[in-house]
């Protein structure tokens, strides 16, 4: 289905947000093509940090342009500092923090949208502060 | 806008995701989401109830069509323009919002 994928991200004209396979082996150069910017998602621990290091030398090598971390259950002011030095260490770009969020794990014992649940969430507003750096202005 | 979200499981990576398709729309763009995890669970987070997602069919096999890629592999490829596909395939979840899950194609009677 890897064709399918690029084709049809390539072939729209609407704003694409594909959720990928966990690892990035599944993800060929050809549609890494289509892909302006990929985010990788990690928690504040150091094997989590690890893995998104090792994803972002690997999209580098996909030819992807943009690539950029999220950092996700970020619970502390210390979780912060480590996500960021990490980063900074690493020269990964930060794309947002999100804190953790009890409304995530609720949204989800529910069986509904996190936006749904609760649209004023820590998380959401992180994520919305991500959707305008992204495209910013709409 | 092409967006790629990738992660661990267990990272939030779906969570992200689906929550920032419904912020883009919001925003006022149109927004195809689609879930390309072999255990997809895109829908709930952009809003789909698990009845529907559960629902969900199997990507036509009419339209794709297997044409070699430029090693002389053969790749299934869309036979349709992408818009159609979204348009004809996708689920509407949302003002400007379709949900795509790319999951395996229905063979159907081909087997």
């Amino acid at each position: 289905m890897r064709g399918v994928l690029g084709g049809l991200v390539a072939g729209t004209s609407r704003v694409a947000i594909v959720d990928l396979e966990a690892g990035l082996e599944h993800l060929s150069r050809g549609t890494a093509r289509h892909v302006e910017t990929l985010l990788i998602v990690g928690e504040p621990y150091f094997k989590s940090l690890e893995t998104a290091s090792r994803s972002f030398a690997l999209a580098k090598d996909l030819g992807i342009a943009s690539v950029r971390m999220v950092a996700n259950k970020v619970r502390t002011p210390r979780d912060e500092e480590t996500v960021r030095e990490f980063a900074a260490r690493h020269a990964l770009p930060l794309a947002a923090v999100v804190p953790y969020d009890e409304a995530v794990v609720a949204a989800d014992e529910r069986g509904m949208a996190l936006i749904e649940y609760e649209p004023a969430a820590p998380s959401v507003a992180a994520i919305r502060r991500l959707a305008e750096q992204l495209v910013p202005g709409a | 806008m092409k967006v790629a979200v990738a992660g661990k499981g267990g990272a939030g990576k779906t969570t992200i995701a689906g929550t920032l398709a419904r912020v883009m729309a919001d925003r006022g763009h149109r927004v195809v989401a689609i879930d390309d995890d072999s255990n997809p669970n895109l829908a709930l987070t952009v809003g789909v109830d698990t009845a529907s997602a559960a629902r969900l069919p199997g990507i036509p096999r009419d339209m794709l069509e297997e044409r070699p890629d430029a090693e002389g592999v053969k790749r299934l490829e869309l036979a349709v323009p992408a818009e159609d596909f979204i348009d004809r395939f996708g689920v509407p979840v949302h003002d400007r919002l379709t949900l795509l899950v790319m999951g395996q194609p229905n063979h159907g009677g081909s087997g």
